[in-house]
């Protein structure tokens, strides 16, 4: 008695390989991405069709699917297999749309929709009609499959949906068709996968029978198809009820009972072909596992792009917020003003006027060269970071789908201007609470609280300008009502101050970026766990394996 | 187009020739901005139109394509009226491509051209046609190409090589295959727009029983429509049996004698691959750098560049430099106590911007980057306007990507920008006149104290003038004079200070346009003339 129980571990490894493939995202548009797109939704539906209701239901009926090209004859091979009628044939291409399956009555329990292709639907014109028959001999039941190679794409995925969920194929050619490069394709993906495949050449007129036999045959053999059979169907009249007469079958016909009736010999070929398939899927997941390399490479590339583009971005940003370069043209000239005509250190009441208006001028510039500063490098970055995605394929698909990511996002002058405006409040507030001890002090009287601020920020983005005259009249007045060492304690703690308020800026910014490809890190995580989940697969297979063996 | 190697350049003059050009225009002009691949497609367009225009336009090259067994050679052999085609039950049967010439010398040099050895040529001498006058096939090259569906890749790529040389092509199908895949999304549908440079015909019409054939001929029809060549006709024939045969020729015979194939077909061509272009690159007007754009940057770029500061710097020098040689002296002692960067160099008789600029803003240049920045942005984004990513990338790649290097330019040009900044000759006579008009008032103190007050023995009291003192009235007198002078002076400065300040404004002007129009405004015209030619090109290609 040969084992049927369904191999637990082996089912458990292929559910758990089968939910890293699901997971497995090829988003972005590396060369051969649609290669494995195909690759990954047919790993999946070879698994959910085929392997594993197969390992399920090891003693279900064996399932021949009849396929092949448009015009090859597979309606009326089926129709005279069975005897009657029960699928249309015509002139008109392509014919069959809705696939048929013929099984024997007493196998109709496990044709249910619920365990033969779940989520094909049993209506419409591409539905599966499934008829009971005697004609077909129970343990085997026969699909009559739509055409693989007409213009129809809905037939051509049917179709090899169906195939790929066959135990056996039996694949329909003809004598015009037999070259033909599609279905030598179905057979190759047939060949590698180890399927059992039975060719039948129809449609052939008498006399090229025999070197059209021979150079299929050969044709067959130079692609690893030795051991499948090759029927011969002659061209002959068909019958009012379309149907070919019954001796042209008479040689598929035995051969298919034969199967159906020896348990050993259905058993083999359910077998053989659920091995090949299991194997494939394994194979085909190791194969996506790596290929997912591409994707890995590419993402990286992406977020290393925004990376780099946007921390340069920002350490020029810190820079050039503490070398003095903002105290230049307008801003030069309205501290000029502050420090030159006596502003800072005049304390007489009636110039109070004066002196504020002064010292507001030059917050002013200040704070709006540091905002202008902000903006134009974040309007930089976004500019770089597209222009560097641009120059990949994979880059400037993810820009075509997202468009405005060629440059700084539509909030960000209203952020810059929030944070340094907060930055610079954030500054007076620090000069009051610090100063409260010093309020009576004549500095600090002189200069008041706006003052000693605005030389405090004048402090902070020039404190990496050593010899800068203006820094060092700015630090000088800080020093006078704070002391040198609690100058230099608050130049430090607003410098800090400012960075971390545009740091978050930036990284929003970048994250615009960022967050639309799935971060190497987690595409690598990904990949390892698919690769290991195919690995664990093929060892369930061998042990599997090896234990049918010691079984038989 | 003045380029050298243009296929184009012994064609005849037509309007294909003019479409072509229009292309050749716009790939030329769109080459390093657009998809390179579309460009690439269509200038190998270019070249093969380009040759065939060049060639006997005598001669129309009919392909007959299609699967392997659809009967493409029996076809061939019918239309030739010889066996020369090999025909057998073997899949698939023709390697390579035969072909058959009727008629006028050129043939040659056209199977030459798209690369048919001898060996594979066959010609039909008029003389020796028995074809009727509406059947004569006078001009026709045709050609047996290889099939496009077997396992024998080396043939697709024959048959897609060649099919792109055709004036027309015929494609044959058989009843069953005509409904493959393979040839209607490869081959038949992409050629919707050569509609009436292409025919089909469904062969081997004899396999169908009489009462199914126009339902499989409609059925042909439907496929064929649905693929959007409504223009294309559908003929059955039976190359076997010679149904139908004569009809074909009649129509292949009807397109030769028009002489309009290989034109129409080119010309549909053109309009497919001049839309790749166009879609790429986009077609929308611009326009271009106008004035006022132009204009405004150039003054954004001037204020980024502190060209106010330096002016005022400028003119205060003069002004400053003036007054120290106008004042009377006394009171300039005391105005130069105070400390200021600028007064020191007002002493001097010449500065140059360098120094005005390191004195103005001694910590830093005086470009402020992120205006810049700001103003070569605002710019390039309002000459972009609508035009597609190729267009404004390349735009972009000119100015923002440039900014740091448009910015030091800035600085280079308003620091070298030669301001002689003088101070007037008549000053320093002033300057002079000042000292003698105080030794003098000096002198009459002097005098005044001496002579008159102590009344020194041996020098001569002065006189009285007006019952005054004449020491006192040269005191007065110097006195006076000094602080008119000294007024005057002060006016004087100020008007100095204004027209120096407009000429040093005029100059740093001048240099800032300068890089303006060199590296900002120049090379966006360039971009924007590079896409106009492209769009212009397009525009005639596609007209």
């Amino acid at each position: 008695m040969p084992s049927t129980h369904a191999p637990v571990e082996l089912l458990a490894a292929l559910g758990r390989l089968r939910e890293q493939v699901e997971q497995t995202r090829l988003d972005l548009k590396t060369p051969e991405v649609e290669a494995h797109q195909r690759s990954r939704s047919r790993i999946l539906d070879q698994l959910d069709d085929y392997v594993l209701p197969r390992l399920v239901q090891l003693d279900a009926p064996m399932l021949a699917v009849v396929g092949g090209s448009t015009g090859a004859g597979k309606s009326t091979l089926v129709n005279t297999l069975v005897g009657e009628t029960v699928t249309e044939s015509g002139v008109l291409r392509p014919t069959t749309r809705s696939p048929v399956l013929i099984h024997h009555p007493d196998d109709a329990e496990w044709f249910g929709p619920d365990r033969l292709l779940p989520d094909l639907p049993r209506e419409g014109t591409h539905g599966l009609r499934t008829v009971a028959r005697t004609g077909v001999p129970a343990g085997l039941a026969l699909l009559d499959a739509p055409d693989i190679d007409s213009i129809d794409d809905r037939n051509r995925a049917l179709s090899r949906q169906l195939l790929e969920a066959a135990d056996l194929w039996l694949f329909v050619t003809t004598a015009a068709r037999y070259a033909d490069s599609v279905p030598w394709e179905f057979l190759t993906s047939a060949v590698e996968r180890d399927a059992s495949v039975a060719v039948v050449l129809d449609r052939t007129v008498p006399e090229a029978v025999e070197e059209v036999r021979r150079h299929l045959a050969r044709m067959m053999t130079s692609r690893g198809m030795s051991d499948s059979p090759l029927f011969t169907l002659p061209e002959s009249t068909i019958d009012p009820d379309g149907l070919l007469p019954a001796d042209a079958v008479h040689a598929i016909k035995r051969w298919l009972h034969e199967l159906a009736q020896h348990e050993g010999a259905r058993e083999t070929v359910v077998r053989r072909t659920l091995d090949g398939a299991v194997r494939q899927v394994v194979f085909e997941s190791t194969d996506l596992g790596r290929a997912i390399d591409a994707q890995l490479e590419a993402a990286s590339l992406l977020h290393q792009e925004a990376d780099t583009t946007y921390e340069s971005a920002e350490r020029g940003l810190s820079t050039s917020f503490a070398d003095g370069s903002l105290m230049s043209g307008h801003v030069a000239a309205r501290w000029q003003d502050f420090v030159g005509t006596g502003a800072a250190v005049s304390a007489e009441d009636d110039r109070r006027g004066h002196q504020r208006a002064r010292t507001l001028g030059v917050a002013d510039a200040l704070t709006s060269a540091i905002t202008a500063t902000f903006i134009e490098r974040t309007r930089t970055a976004a500019e770089q970071t597209a222009m560097a995605w641009y120059g990949t394929r994979f880059g400037r698909a993810q820009l075509d789908l997202h468009p405005g990511l060629d440059r700084a996002s539509a909030g960000v002058e209203a952020d810059a201007e929030t944070t340094v405006r907060d930055w610079f409040e954030g500054v007076q507030e620090l000069v009051r609470e610090r100063g409260s001890d010093r309020r009576m002090t004549t500095n600090y009287l002189a200069l008041g609280v706006h003052g000693l601020a605005v030389s405090l920020a004048v402090a902070v983005v020039t404190r990496d300008a050593p010899g800068s005259e203006r820094g060092d009249i700015a630090r000088r007045l800080v020093a006078s009502v704070f002391g040198d060492d609690g100058a230099a304690a608050l130049v430090s703690t607003v410098a800090d101050d400012l960075e971390s308020r545009i740091r978050p800026v930036f990284a929003s910014e970048r994250r615009r970026y960022l967050d639309l490809v799935e971060s190497p890190e987690s595409i690598a995580l990904r990949q390892a766990s698919l690769i290991e989940m195919a690995r664990r697969a093929d060892n369930a297979r061998h042990v599997d394996h090896l234990d049918r063996e010691g079984a038989s | 187009m003045t380029d050298s190697t243009s296929p184009l350049d012994g064609a005849p003059p037509s309007e294909a020739t003019t479409r072509l050009r229009g292309l050749e225009q716009a790939i030329h002009a769109a080459r390093g901005r657009v998809d390179h691949e579309i460009l690439d497609a269509a200038d190998d367009l270019v070249r093969r139109g380009g040759e065939r225009l060049q060639r006997s336009s005598e001669h129309t090259i009919v392909a007959l394509a299609g699967a392997t067994g659809s009967g493409k050679s029996s076809l061939f052999n019918a239309l030739a009226d010889l066996e020369i085609a090999g025909v057998g039950v073997r899949r698939p049967t023709t390697s390579w491509t035969l072909a058959c010439a009727w008629g006028p010398a050129g043939g040659d040099e056209i199977l030459e051209w798209i690369g048919v050895p001898p060996r594979h040529r066959v010609s039909r001498m008029s003389m020796l046609d028995r074809s009727t006058d509406d059947t004569k096939l006078e001009g026709l090259i045709l050609l047996d190409l290889p099939d496009h569906d077997s396992t024998e890749v080396a043939h697709h790529l024959e048959m897609e090589r060649l099919v792109k040389y055709a004036d027309l092509v015929v494609w044959v199908l058989d009843p069953q295959k005509y409904a493959d895949a393979a040839i209607h999304e490869r081959y038949i549908r992409p050629m919707a727009t050569h509609a009436d440079t292409t025919l089909v015909v469904l062969n081997q019409i004899d396999r169908i029983a009489y009462d199914m054939r126009d339902m499989a001929l409609d059925d042909v029809r439907r496929l064929v429509d649905e693929g959007g060549l409504t223009q294309t006709s559908v003929l059955a024939v039976s190359a076997t049996r010679g149904d139908g045969v004569d009809e074909l020729k009649r129509e292949l015979a009807r397109r030769i004698r028009a002489k309009e194939s290989a034109r129409t077909r080119l010309t549909s061509e053109i309009t497919t691959r001049a839309g790749e272009v166009a879609q790429a690159s986009g077609t929308t007007k611009t326009d271009g750098v106008t004035d006022a754009a132009a204009e405004n940057v150039t003054s954004r770029l001037g204020e980024a560049a502190g060209v106010g500061s330096v002016v005022e710097a400028v003119g205060s020098t003069v002004r400053r430099g003036i007054r120290k040689r106008t004042d009377w002296p006394p009171t300039r002692w005391v105005r130069l106590r105070k400390p200021d960067p600028v007064m020191r160099l007002a002493s001097q008789t010449e500065v140059d911007a360098t120094q005005l600029v390191a004195a103005a803003a001694p910590s830093a240049g005086i470009v402020q980057r992120s205006a810049v920045d700001q103003a070569i942005r605002s710019f390039a984004d309002d000459a972009s306007g609508d035009l597609k990513t190729p267009w404004s990338l390349a735009i972009r790649d000119v100015t923002t990507a440039r900014s740091a290097a448009i910015g030091d330019g800035l600085d280079a040009a308003v620091s070298e920008t030669p301001l002689r900044v003088r101070v007037p000759v008549w000053a320093s006579i002033v300057n002079v006149v000042q000292y003698l008009l105080l030794v003098a008032f000096v002198a009459g103190i002097v005098w005044w104290w001496v002579g008159s007050v102590l009344e020194t023995d041996g020098i001569p009291a002065p006189g009285v003038i007006f019952g005054v003192d004449q020491g006192l009235v040269l005191a007065l007198g110097a006195l006076v004079a000094g602080l008119l002078l000294a007024l005057i002076g002060l006016v004087a400065s100020r008007m100095a200070e204004r027209s120096k300040a407009a000429e040093a404004r005029d100059l740093l002007n001048e240099s800032v346009a300068t890089v303006a129009r060199n590296e900002v405004i120049a090379p966006v015209k360039d971009e924007l003339e590079r896409y106009n030619a492209c769009r212009d090109g397009l525009h005639a290609a596609l007209r």
